[in-house]
């Protein structure tokens, strides 16, 4: 039997192989536990039933919360509407929200514990939004049933005060399978402010205006012409009226497409992919833990009058709306941009005063005295072409812009802009996808939004 | 006790069979150059002591009368193995305390108190499962409480009326069982009710099993028809066999599938072993290694790659116990690769199945779909789990057999996961080093193979679940749905339990 005895060793040697490879697997889930519990395919993340840490508005609403073993939402139908792209439904369908960009904050992962922490241990997490979510409700619910989305910060300290998007839904009433079929929920989990980038219109003459101003010589007093039609290389391009002689100020003021489509020309495909791409285009930009669906300017395949069409903000233009909103804040801010956030603090630990306020970023995105002769020539614009009635008391810098979408439907109508006046340093965007013209469907939903966030900030609430 | 009259010393024998011969590892060494290397062996059976002589040039003598192939022997008997003289004699009082099986009287840790912790944890475990949906289910209960019952029943029967001693096995096994039925009753109750049946059916097979070795004479007589048996199975399977999940090795019978190849196991492991009768002799090796690759050709043939290679480790584990060569072990191992790379040369698709095998992450919505869930999921675990009843991975496909060891990770926590796995590994090492001891030679070859194949299924299985090997859809034994490996598994822990030498002899 002793040979027998010497002979064990090859059980032996399947018994070590299998602690070898239990220690391997071990190691493998120290090192990769994170990445393999946060991955898309784990549903514990999903479901609901695991707990996670609140979300509070920037006034201490909980907007999200987990009780008795249940996610619940704000009480309010019409915040949980509201801000459903912002604070997230609990399924992977809307990845820009919070919950699920937060996913490991709020669920408080540890490898001893799992995810299966009592929900006693993150209770006391949370994580506060710069949002006003009565204010985000008011301005979703002025949107009647249009699509688009609409954007608010503090272009002095990057909190986003109200972001929506619309279409939306009830988190407690999920929408059902036929939202595939039907149009009026199309997109209804994007976050267009963040995951979408919409044909820009007139608003993308900001843009060509900042190009044009950083690369040719005194622009500003060079008289430019327009006769309502002009034909480059075979193609018509068009404007709303005849201008005849025109300053960039009024053609910026007036919208003058003949203008916009010279400079185009003038400075060229490269130069102005060039400044474009200074400006954000053609580049994915960070959003907090995220991306924004990117903005493009692509001039590959363009004939002259498309490029012409491009400075114009038309041909295959996109502009994403969080992209336009950064260039509101560095224009307002002298060429800096505030990166606009939504999260004000994440508190772990359950203590006020530990909550960790999350770093500010900033990102220059204009030369200072571009951005200071955009923000007169925005003042201008506002004053003489929309009228300062619009926002009253606020004195504001604004844009419209119509986009064309062709297909038969209405145009989509953009506002943006921001307070000319430092004691409110807001800036703001709104789209409003197939609304016709932007002064006409965008305006009123700005209108609403800027006179209510101006009583609160002179109110000092937002203090 | 032998008495050594060339060298006047006393040796003692320690064993239940020990060879004698020229040999270093023989357990008697016989100092004389007309010694064989292995000469014979000296054993002991329910009749008294035998000696066999094991094809040795110079012949055995007893009593100066050369034996045929093998004799009874009396104390006071004279063996003659070369020019040594041996006596049979028995042990010294003073010396009492050192022979063998001086541990049997130490009790294994007792029997009831095992059984009373076993029946406690899984009637909590159940009582967890209950809770787990929105209100209280009763169902699950009544699996447990069904097992619990048959466990009882089986313990008073073997305590009281086999009168047996030792009940470790038993115990780990109704253990494992037990953990294995609750998971599968917080998938389907369905799966939960044909576990049971196999459960008992299992405890049967084992006390059949232990009780038809008990004369391993008459059962190396069986071993012919057995391995008939074993092959009709697997042609029966080859020819009626339905393809399920890949695989071609299922026969439904009525509303019953079963599995031939995991009950074909526990033929392979009794046909490798009685093909060593006792140590040193060696024979129908042939026979081995045609029924072998008989075996393996029809796994292959059905598709069941991983049992085939489970088949394969117990065929090397038998081959290299019974012999100890290993230039047969290489040349086999040299053998096996080279057929697989022709089998893989002529149909490359095979390949395609385990083609995500450590990038599960980059086909994690086909072929890695499993193996991404279990890792995503016994990490969320962490190391006391979610709650039985309470996880995601159960409504993954095939998700209570292939990824037992996930669900339980996922559900019962880490440290339970562990030691389940940890539990079967440690029972293989206790079937081999049992396996010295034991009453004789084809009880250990016996318990090695089993204790092989228990190990090497479950390496196969965990290890294919979280993508450190391809996942073949191999079972964990006693813990995984499936009742037939469930059945087979208690079939093959009888062998390890046979090799215990309490088990024919101490009688409570």
């Amino acid at each position: 039997m002793r040979s027998i005895k010497v002979r064990l060793i090859m059980l032996y040697l399947i018994v070590l192989l299998f602690f070898l490879g239990l220690g391997f697997f071990s190691y493998e889930l120290i090192i990769k536990s994170e990445k393999w519990v946060f991955s898309s395919v784990n549903r514990h993340l999903s479901q609901g039933r695991v707990s996670q840490g609140e979300i509070l508005d920037r006034f201490g609403e909980v907007l999200a919360c987990t009780r008795n073993g249940k996610r619940t939402y704000h009480e309010d139908i019409n915040i949980r509407k509201a801000l459903v792209h912002t604070v997230g439904d609990g399924s992977v369908l809307i990845p820009t929200s919070v919950q699920s960009r937060y996913a490991k904050e709020l669920f408080g992962y540890s490898p001893i514990a799992g995810l299966g922490a009592p929900e006693i241990i993150n209770m006391n997490k949370s994580i506060t939004l710069s949002l006003d979510s009565k204010l985000c409700s008011k301005v979703s619910s002025s949107f009647k049933d249009k699509k688009g989305t609409a954007l608010a910060y503090n272009y002095l300290n990057g909190e986003i005060i109200c972001m929506v998007s619309l279409p939306n839904y009830d988190v407690e009433n999920k929408p059902s399978f036929k939202i595939q079929t039907d149009d009026k929920l199309e997109g209804i989990y994007l976050n267009r402010a963040l995951s979408s980038s919409y044909t820009p219109g007139s608003v993308f003459k900001l843009f060509t205006c900042a190009a044009a101003l950083d690369s040719m010589e005194d622009v500003e007093a060079k008289k430019f012409f327009c006769s309502k039609i002009k034909i480059v290389d075979g193609e018509k391009v068009s404007c709303m009226k005849k201008h005849g002689n025109i300053n960039l100020k009024d053609a910026l003021s007036k919208s003058c497409d003949i203008v916009f489509c010279d400079i185009a020309l003038e400075l060229g495909k490269e130069k102005m992919i060039q400044k474009m791409e200074e400006m954000g285009f053609n580049s994915s930009i960070s959003f907090e833990n995220s991306k924004l669906s990117q903005s493009e300017y692509r001039l590959e395949e363009a004939s002259q009058g498309d490029l012409g069409w491009s400075g114009i903000g038309q041909y295959k233009n996109t502009l994403n709306p969080m992209h336009m909103l950064r260039f509101m804040g560095a224009i307002a801010n002298n060429g800096v941009c505030i990166e606009p956030h939504t999260v004000k603090s994440i508190n772990l630990e359950g203590d006020e005063d530990t909550g960790e306020k999350l770093e500010v970023k900033t990102t220059l995105m204009l030369k200072p005295s571009t951005a200071q002769k955009i923000r007169e020539m925005m003042r201008y614009t506002m004053k003489n072409q929309y009228g300062d009635k619009m926002f009253s008391p606020a004195l504001m810098c604004a844009k419209t812009g119509t986009a064309e979408v062709g297909e038969g439907k209405l145009p989509h109508g953009w506002m943006v802009g921001f307070s000319y006046d430092a004691s409110f340093p807001v800036a703001f965007v709104v789209v409003v996808e197939n609304g016709d013209f932007g002064i006409k469907s965008a305006g009123p939903i700005a209108s609403n939004m800027i006179k209510h966030l101006y009583s609160s900030f002179k109110n000092g609430k937002y203090f | 006790m032998l008495f050594d009259k060339t060298n006047k010393i006393y040796i003692p024998i320690k064993y239940w069979e020990n060879s004698i011969g020229r040999d270093k590892h023989c357990d008697i060494i016989v100092n004389s150059p007309m010694a064989s290397r292995n000469h014979a062996v000296l054993f002991r059976r329910e009749a008294g002591w035998f000696i066999s002589d094991t094809n040795s040039k110079g012949g055995v003598f007893v009593n100066n009368k050369l034996i045929d192939s093998q004799e009874k022997l009396y104390v006071g008997d004279v063996i003659t193995i070369g020019e040594m003289d041996f006596k049979l004699c028995k042990v010294k009082k003073s010396s009492k305390g050192k022979r063998f099986g001086r541990h049997l009287s130490l009790a294994a840790c007792f029997p009831g108190v095992l059984m009373a912790l076993i029946t406690i944890f899984n009637t909590l475990a159940t009582f967890l499962l209950c809770l787990s949906g929105e209100n209280f289910n009763f169902a699950p209960m009544t699996n447990s409480l069904l097992i619990t019952g048959l466990s009882w029943i089986y313990y008073f029967v073997a305590r009281y009326g086999l009168r047996r001693t030792n009940f470790e096995l038993e115990g780990l096994g109704i253990f494992l069982s037990g953990i294995g039925i609750t998971i599968c009753s917080s998938v389907n109750l369905q799966f939960a009710y044909t576990q049971v049946i196999a459960f008992g059916l299992g405890l049967l097979l084992f006390n059949f099993i232990v009780f038809f070795i008990k004369n391993p004479d008459f059962a190396m007589k069986c071993r012919p028809y057995i391995a008939y048996l074993a092959v009709i199975l697997l042609l029966l399977n080859l020819v009626f066999g339905k393809v399920k999940n890949g695989s071609q090795n299922w026969i439904l019978i009525g509303n019953f599938s079963i599995q031939p190849s995991e009950i074909v196991k526990v033929a392979f492991v009794f046909f490798g072993a009685s093909t060593l009768k006792e140590i040193q002799t060696t024979r129908n090796l042939t026979g081995f290694i045609i029924f072998s690759c008989v075996c393996m050709g029809a796994l292959f043939l059905m598709g069941d790659f991983g049992t085939a290679c489970i088949f394969f480790v117990a065929f090397l584990v038998v081959a290299f116990v019974r012999s100890g060569s290993i230039r047969t072990l290489f040349l086999t191992v040299a053998a096996a690769g080279a057929g697989v790379g022709l089998i893989l040369k002529f149909k490359p698709y095979i390949m395609e199945r385990f083609a995500a095998w450590r990038h599960v992450w980059e086909h994690s919505a086909d072929i890695g779909f499993q193996q991404t869930r279990v890792l995503s999921y016994s990490a969320s675990g962490g190391l006391f789990g979610m709650g039985i009843g309470k996880g995601c991975l159960k409504y993954i496909f095939a998700a209570p057999s292939d990824l037992a060891f996930g669900m339980l990770c996922e559900e019962w926590g880490l440290i339970l996961g562990y030691t389940v796995i940890i539990t079967i590994a440690l029972i293989g090492l206790y079937g081999g080093l049992i396996g010295v001891r034991s009453r004789c030679a084809f009880y250990s070859l016996a318990s090695c193979g089993a204790s092989g194949i228990m190990v090497f299924q479950m390496i196969m299985n965990v290890f294919g679940s979280v993508d450190l090997l391809p996942l073949t859809g191999v079972t964990l034994p006693f813990v995984s749905l499936g009742g037939s490996s469930l059945l087979g598994m208690w079939g093959l822990l009888a062998f390890i339990k046979s090799a215990d030498e309490r088990t024919y002899g101490l009688k409570k």
